[in-house]
């Protein structure tokens, strides 16, 4: 509805044609779009241009990720009553996208959000907007906005008039903070992320790859491990793909899903799966050419667990995508998994890693015992004209804890609000030429496998026994907190909170080595966002 | 409530059980009686006999709740609470719960809230807010400068705005002196005149003139709940810095205040005690200015002259808000959670406890005296 009138009941009256337009295979006319904007959102929004080039006030003068419109839409649902079909809602989504998205390179440092990837210390946000904006929102959350200066001052007036307590908040009320605000870093943010952009621009004109095909995927989900598999997309519409996967764990055992995908913007990958019973999502990017998507999987009911996924075209050549896993230990011998596409010829595990013995061997898989020697460093890796990397090492050095820092949250119990769990993965690093581990020359050799285990982050912590309330962590490094609620066994019966630091063991040789990351269990967030 | 424990507790602290006696007995024998107010979820008025810890009477608050401000009419008998998300004001007597008084300050296109601003004049004739208007527009909202809005209490269930003046943004908690000036609790102190909307320096704390090594101020008084010393405090913190290498670290933190005396409209602004522990709201004890008392997460007393803490007691959960008797001898530690935590002044030993419906949230907890 409008923010002052309630007019808008008409909304539904008109839903039937466009509904069944949504669920049609053919491509969405933009006409069919702006239709809907006309039927659905005019009671408060007015069109102004002409009727080929029409503008939508508030609309038309943005540009935003496939995720930063469908929370838009979302919040004129629940906010602004509008009455809106899921159908029309999705086309919406995609008109949108596509014609006021984000080009590929203005996404670039920021797409961590957008793969929900956010147990993150954001880093290089300036300081003005770090205190105006994100002492409640991620710094990616408005970096990955395009505005007119207009807009992004109705942005601040929105924030006063939605949310009033704004300017009484700590950080705000020692300031003249909606003059701040308006004045300076909507004036500032215009500036850095405006509306109209030769990114954009040109990103219109280019030509866009059809993502249709047969993709090698690799990737790696929490509680199962690492993977590789085939998964083809099928042309169902413009940018709608049904999806099938197929493939191995690291351990053997299969794995078989399907689902489709919509490409957004030409590059912005969004697919929803079900693999082995499983609902997940992927979120990637896709390169210019269209032949490598890069991103996320992650669990649908639970964003915060998943893990990196890649997937690369296969037009014929031969490829290898990964080497699993991506370190030799060396005078260690090793089973060792290149995964690829039309792997033929010789294989070639760099100087001086001998191939002692082929396992197995078809064309887009190759498990060998392999053994190496000589200095620690990168091997190039071939199987006739395919190439990639491997790490030999002699001793490792340290481990770095992924995420090195995490907020899960207590959940549960009665609680409206399900725990929200993080998953954890260790990476090995040898200390490199000088010998010294935590320098710039440090070899990063990969994921490894460790043991996890929590202890209390310091004395404080260790006094309110935050090891024993705040939560577990389990063999295959997810963590999952405490139940919701006050707890009569803690000092002011505070809830299961906790600050802990999340240790991963790893085997070397005859030595452990360990890395340490930090984690916060903290209260439940009652507020759910599309993009936090 | 738990009555027997409140009245063990009372007998081993003496004076309660005398109070309660006597008004068991004679109700009508105490010449000012206290009573306690505060708001819980889901949105009611509850009216404590402070003699017994009982409560009295409960309101039920139309609307949702807002933030449980409350503001009392000079002679006490009329609370006046901010509800529906601190939109509406309506007003009760305290002594039956009848409804008085109602201003809705919004319309279907201008979005007014009060944050916690809302007094009675000395007279009592007329009623204050500090309203922060935002107009809604059909697709878009527009800031509006804040002001201070009068309504007539006289005007009862359908009262409307009869003047409004400008005023800064920011503004919280506001008083009434006893010039009937309103003081206004923003990032400076100031005060108005709700006849002219003359608007004077009470106390600079944004732009105060420390010198360069004093951080500015962090002022915020979401409560201030002067009435048993006729006082009107904005706490704040502050640091002073050993050199313009601002580390925080070595900085000295401090609490301080701006206090207004409400019988003169004249105000000290002092560092007050060294910041160790979070304070959401202070008092001052009615027998000795420089005694204060605070709370949080623990129930404080502070002798302000020698920037001392006597004395801490750790609470079994967080208190938002606190208030005291007109004796000065029982503290009533409050908001938050659903029960209200009473404490002796001297030990800050808890002595009783009084169980309510709702969590209390935002509240305030008021002390209202009404005279014989």
């Amino acid at each position: 509805m409008a923010l002052s009138n309630n007019n808008s009941k008409r909304a539904l009256l008109s839903t039937g044609v466009l509904a069944l337009a949504g669920l049609a295979s053919t491509p969405l006319l933009a006409q069919d779009a702006q239709q809907i904007i006309r039927d659905r959102c005019l009671a408060c929004h007015t069109e102004s241009g002409t009727a080929e080039a029409p503008s939508f006030s508030r609309i038309s003068e943005q540009r935003k990720t496939p995720e930063g419109w469908h929370m838009t839409l979302n919040r004129m649902i629940h906010l602004r009553n509008l009455q809106i079909s899921t159908e029309e809602k999705r086309a919406l989504v995609k008109y949108l996208a596509d014609t006021q998205g984000l080009a590929p390179e203005e996404t670039e440092g920021y797409r961590y959000l957008l793969e929900q990837d956010t147990n993150i210390v954001e880093t290089g946000i300036e300081p003005g907007t770090a205190e105006m904006c994100a002492r409640c929102h991620s710094g990616a959350r408005f970096s990955l906005q395009r505005r007119t200066e207009q807009e992004w001052k109705y942005l601040v007036d929105f924030h006063m008039g939605q949310f009033p307590t704004t300017e009484f908040h700590s950080l705000a009320r020692d300031r003249q903070w909606f003059d701040i605000a308006r004045n300076d870093t909507a004036v500032k943010l215009a500036e850095q992320f405006p509306f109209e952009t030769n990114a954009w621009s040109n990103w219109k004109a280019a030509d866009k790859s059809d993502l249709m095909g047969r993709w090698r995927v690799t990737g790696f989900i929490p509680g199962k491990g690492e993977f590789d598999a085939w998964m083809s997309a099928a042309k169902t519409g413009e940018g709608k793909y049904d999806l099938d996967i197929e493939g191995t764990y690291a351990d053997g055992s299969k794995l078989a899903g399907k689902g489709n995908a919509t490409v957004y913007t030409g590059f912005e990958w969004r697919a929803s799966l079900t693999i082995d019973g499983v609902k997940m999502r992927q979120v990637m990017a896709a390169d210019k050419a269209g032949n490598n998507l890069e991103g996320r999987m992650f669990l649908a009911a639970e964003r915060e667990i998943g893990g990196d996924l890649m997937a690369v075209r296969d037009q014929g050549a031969a490829d290898i995508v990964a080497v699993q896993p991506s370190y030799l230990r060396s005078g260690v011998s090793t089973e060792l998994t290149l995964v690829g596409q039309n792997l033929d010829g010789e294989i070639n595990l760099g100087e001086g890693v001998a191939v002692e013995k082929v396992v197995s061997r078809s064309k887009d898989r190759i498990t060998v015992i392999a053994k190496a020697n000589g200095a620690e460093g990168m091997r190039s890796v071939s199987v006739g004209k395919a190439n990639a990397e491997l790490a030999v090492y002699s001793e490792l050095a340290r481990v770095e804890v992924q995420p090195a820092n995490a907020v899960t949250r207590n959940g549960g119990a009665d609680s409206a609000m399900a725990k929200v769990r993080a998953n954890y993965r260790a990476v090995g690093y040898s200390a490199g030429a000088d010998g010294e581990a935590g320098t710039d020359d440090d070899l990063r050799l990969g994921y490894m496998p460790a043991q996890w285990s929590i202890k209390p982050a310091d004395e404080v912590a260790a006094h309110d026994k935050d090891d024993k309330y705040a939560g577990m962590i389990n063999a295959a490094g997810i963590f999952t907190p405490g139940d919701a609620g006050p707890n009569p066994a803690r000092k002011m019966s505070a809830n299961n909170v906790g600050r802990l630091a999340v240790v991963a063991s790893v085997k070397d040789g005859d030595t452990t080595v360990e890395g340490e990351g930090s984690m916060l269990v903290a209260v439940q967030d009652f507020v759910r966002r599309v993009l936090d | 409530m738990k009555l027997t424990n409140t009245f063990k507790s009372a007998g081993l602290a003496g004076s309660l059980v005398m109070g309660a006696a006597l008004s068991a007995v004679a109700p009508y024998a105490m010449a000012d009686q206290e009573y306690l107010l505060t708001v819980t979820r889901p949105n009611q008025l509850h009216v404590i006999d402070m003699s017994t810890n009982e409560i009295a009477r409960t309101c039920d608050i139309p609307g949702p709740f807002g933030t449980g401000s409350i503001a009392m009419s000079p002679d006490n008998t009329h609370a006046y609470v901010l509800s529906n998300g601190t939109k509406d004001i309506y007003g009760f007597d305290i002594r039956n719960c009848d409804m008085t008084f109602k201003a809705e300050q919004s319309s279907p296109t201008l979005q007014v809230i009060s944050m916690q601003s809302i007094t009675v004049s000395a007279d009592g004739t007329e009623l204050y807010t500090v309203q922060n208007p935002v107009k809604k527009h059909r697709d878009r909202f527009e800031v509006m400068q804040p002001r201070l809005a009068v309504f007539n209490i006289e005007d009862g269930m359908n009262a409307k705005v009869v003047r409004t003046f400008p005023v800064d943004r920011r503004i919280t908690k506001i008083a009434t002196t006893a010039q009937n000036e309103v003081i206004l609790g923003g990032a400076d102190l100031k005060a108005i005149n709700p006849e002219t909307g003359d608007i004077r320096m009470v106390s600079k704390l944004a732009n105060w003139e420390k010198g360069p090594l004093w951080l500015p101020p962090d002022a915020f008084a979401m409560h201030s709940q002067g009435e048993q010393a006729n006082e009107y405090i904005m706490p704040y913190v502050t640091a002073k810095f050993d050199s313009e290498e601002w580390n925080f670290e070595t900085a000295e933190w401090w609490w301080g205040m701006s206090r207004v005396d409400l019988e003169t409209g004249e105000a000290e602004r002092v560092e007050t005690i060294p910041f160790e522990f979070i304070i959401f709201n202070f008092i001052t004890d009615p027998r000795d200015s420089n005694i204060l008392y605070g709370s949080f997460n623990t129930l404080s007393k502070h002798d302000i002259s020698k920037n001392e803490t006597l004395a801490v007691h750790e609470l079994g959960h967080t208190y938002y808000d606190l208030n005291i008797s007109g004796d000065g001898k029982t503290i009533y530690v409050g908001g938050t959670s659903s029960d209200i935590s009473v404490h002796d002044s001297e030990t800050l030993d808890k002595i009783g406890s009084i169980q309510l419906t709702g969590d209390m949230s935002t509240s305030d907890l008021r002390v209202a005296t009404i005279k014989d």
